[in-house]
């Protein structure tokens, strides 16, 4: 009932320690949200692809891009016309399509949006479960709300895959071998599709919370541990780097 | 003198919420002594995992219902425990293995209860190693569960079982979904164990002649318990009276034929980042209409991946598809080659059976409207469904049953059978597949169980770590 983001590669994102890497994902998602060079938040776009292709690969490493684009189209459609200041920069006829200022904004926008998503996915793919949950306590979360979060994580794309699996089902139930498909059909098919995953997700709801309960979560008693994290000196060294980096970025972008 | 009862169940009713004109079980008593290995014989739909939850005290917690009785499980009331009181008492296995599986790595999934049941981290590490072993699943401890084939999540079900090690278990249809070596040594260890085993199945397979030392029948919202060879002919006689070979009108078709070769597909487990991913080696494969063939393998050997590649879900590395000798591209063999998903959730999508049934044939212009309910209608009672019935409250024999009735109204010239026959009864599987084929399909038919390929297919093909041979029954 619940997936991993996780995919093993290679690449320096994997030995660094998830508590360093914790430290730094917090650190960059607050300086994007700071004033900052558009140059450094685009840099820091590209920085995570170029990180991204290195630890999974070409082929996955622009899959996140696949996912924000939607959500960039919404964007590109609203964001000229809530902001008109300044120069015109395209017209057609009388009607200002879009201003300099619109412009920014989405690049603005845009940069943000993309360089958090590679920056929490990567944290999520070079990152098991397992040690992600490890170290939530590590920071002093409790057990149960360490495992909340975590479930989360891990219920999202098993939604998802499960929402693949059903439209490989439905896209099997087509017309058949000769005949043609209407793409107008195939958007009415869209809506039974996410129908039965949010149904199937939420069949899985009570049947994950029997399993939870059936396995001993509960228990009145203190849970032992099967992964805890060391605390050694290269503990100290990593989380140092992660500061470094994110504070040398923040002195050659900040605006 | 009386032996001691493992599983004592008195009295007990129940009946689910909404559905108090139709009890599940009424009156209904059962006393499994320790140590005891049952075998719980019932057909598709009559309650058995609802019985497995309500022993588990999972249900009516998570399934409102109406319950009375009582049920006492090694030694504890369950109707007044919660489910995690009894967690190092009484393990469940459930049939679909997908509803259990919590965790991200296999390790995390056998460490889970023990973490729960606070054993030391020696200690848990030592059962976590050992029942991984046990079950051949060394290899992919760190491998995320959701990447293991269907028979490998419920090794990794029964490796979590093994490593709890409670006085009692309850193992729903655990023979489904394990390949032949796997159902021996899971005989073995039931036979061996010193726990108190209560088995619930729809079918009688050869293996578990002799195996039990009790041997029960649930029918009717009963459980009577008589020797194996009173509750078997029971049993099969009850089942083959339900699905009663009907006389099929075979319709003339014209002949197809699919074959592919020289295919090449990668199947990579994500998280364990392998440095060779599973690779599917097919030289040469070919399927012609109303032909029976069967695929046969171990668990992971890549019978689902072939599946998925040869109905155009997945890409190929390298090798042509050809239907009726012309080239295919995959996009069109999904619509060539049914797939009858292992797991009817993902099929199963609308409210009533009638709409079901009505989505397959929606894209049918020559057919009017009456014609298609005219269709519809005969379909479901070919198939003993009611067209009324809601589809979420549906046994899964049921929702198997309307699967296949789906895909006979879909009306592909080839299907390919994923375990069609698990949770359900022979004659019922036998039944589909006469259906099924009974419109000129040719039928490629997976399954774990030799004498049910050997009953209907007239060849087989065996997949053996990634590459498919083709074989002739002995």
């Amino acid at each position: 009932m619940t997936t991993n983001m996780f995919i093993a590669g290679k690449g320096w994102l994997y030995t660094l320690d998830s508590r360093a890497k914790l430290i730094g994902l917090l650190l960059f998602c607050i300086q994007v949200f700071l004033p900052m060079r558009q140059i450094g938040v685009w840099f820091l776009v590209l920085l995570s692809i170029a990180v991204a292709i290195r630890s999974v690969g070409w082929a996955q490493a622009f899959s996140p891009l696949r996912m924000v684009f939607p959500v960039l189209l919404v964007m590109l459609m609203f964001v000229p016309f809530t902001y008109r200041d300044g120069d015109s920069m395209f017209i057609i006829g009388s009607l200002t399509i879009a201003t300099r200022e619109s412009i920014l904004q989405f690049s603005k926008f845009a940069s943000r949006f993309i360089a958090i998503t590679y920056l929490c996915i990567l944290f999520f793919w070079t990152t098991t479960m397992a040690t992600i949950l490890a170290t939530l306590r590590w920071f002093g979360l409790p057990y149960r709300q360490s495992l909340v979060i975590t479930l989360a994580f891990r219920f999202v794309p098993f939604i998802a895959e499960a929402f693949k699996m059903i439209s490989d089902s439905h896209a099997m139930r087509e017309s058949t071998y000769g005949q043609k498909v209407h793409k107008r059909n195939r958007i009415k098919d869209i809506m039974p599709t996410v129908t039965a995953a949010l149904v199937f997700s939420l069949k899985s709801i009570p049947n994950l919370a029997m399993s939870l309960e059936h396995r001993g979560f509960g228990r009145s008693n203190v849970r032992t541990t099967f992964r805890s994290l060391e605390t050694n000196r290269s503990l100290f060294t990593h989380c140092a780097l992660s500061v470094i980096i994110c504070v040398l970025f923040w002195i050659l972008f900040h605006s | 003198m009386m032996q001691e009862s493992s599983i004592s169940i008195n009295n007990v009713s129940f009946s689910y919420e909404g559905y108090e004109h139709i009890p599940l079980f009424s009156n209904l008593h059962l006393e499994v002594p320790k140590g005891s290995h049952m075998l719980l014989l019932a057909p598709p739909d009559s309650g058995k995992s609802t019985l497995a939850r309500l022993l588990c005290a999972l249900v009516p917690k998570y399934q409102a219902g109406t319950f009375s009785g009582s049920l006492i499980v090694g030694g504890k009331d369950v109707t007044e425990s919660e489910p995690w009181e009894l967690t190092d008492i009484c393990s469940l296995v459930c049939q679909d293995p997908q509803e259990q599986l919590l965790m991200t790595t296999c390790k995390d999934e056998i460490a889970f209860p023990l973490e729960s049941l606070k054993v030391d981290k020696p200690t848990m590490e030592r059962r976590v190693k050992e029942s991984l072993k046990s079950w051949n699943l060394h290899h992919v401890g760190e491998a995320n569960p959701q990447e293991l084939s269907g028979g490998e999540r419920k090794r990794l079900l029964l490796a979590v079982t093994e490593a709890i090690a409670a006085p009692v278990l309850i193992l729903d249809e655990p023979f489904d979904d394990l390949d032949a070596y796997w159902r021996g040594e899971l005989i073995n260890r039931i036979q061996t164990s010193n726990s108190t085993v209560l088995v619930m199945a729809s079918r009688y397979i050869n293996e578990f002649h002799g195996t039990f030392d009790r041997y029960g029948l649930l029918l009717d919202r009963h459980i009577e318990v008589e020797s194996e060879e009173d509750i078997v002919m029971r049993f099969e006689t009850m089942c083959d009276a339900a699905f009663a070979p009907s006389k099929i009108e075979h319709l003339a078709t014209h002949a197809h034929k699919i074959c592919c070769e020289h295919v090449v597909a990668l199947h990579p487990r994500k998280s364990m980042g392998e440095l060779k991913p599973f690779t599917l080696h097919c030289d040469k494969f070919h399927l012609e209409s109303e032909e029976i063939v069967a695929l046969v393998g171990p668990n992971g050997s890549g019978k689902s991946t072939f599946s998925r590649a040869l109905c155009g879900l997945d890409e190929v590395q390298s090798g042509t598809f050809s239907y009726d000798d012309a080239q295919v591209e995959r996009k069109h063999l999904q619509r060539i080659v049914g797939y009858v998903f292992q797991n009817p959730d993902f099929e199963l999508f609308l409210p009533t059976v009638k709409d079901e049934l009505m989505w397959s044939i929606k894209n049918d212009l020559r057919k009017s409207k009456d014609e298609k309910e005219s269709l519809v209608a005969t379909c479901a009672t070919m198939f003993g469904l009611n067209l009324n019935a809601t589809v979420a409250t549906m046994g899964y024999g049921m929702r198997k049953h309307l699967q296949a009735a789906i895909h006979y109204m879909l009306n592909r010239p080839f299907y390919i059978l994923d375990e069609l026959d698990s949770g359900i009864t022979y004659a019922a599987a036998f039944e589909m597949v006469t259906l099924l084929k009974s419109r000129g399909a040719g039928i490629l038919l997976i399954t774990h169980d030799r004498s049910f390929a050997a009953n209907l297919a007239e060849r087989t093909y065996t997949m053996s770590k990634g590459t498919l041979i083709a074989e002739a029954f002995e």
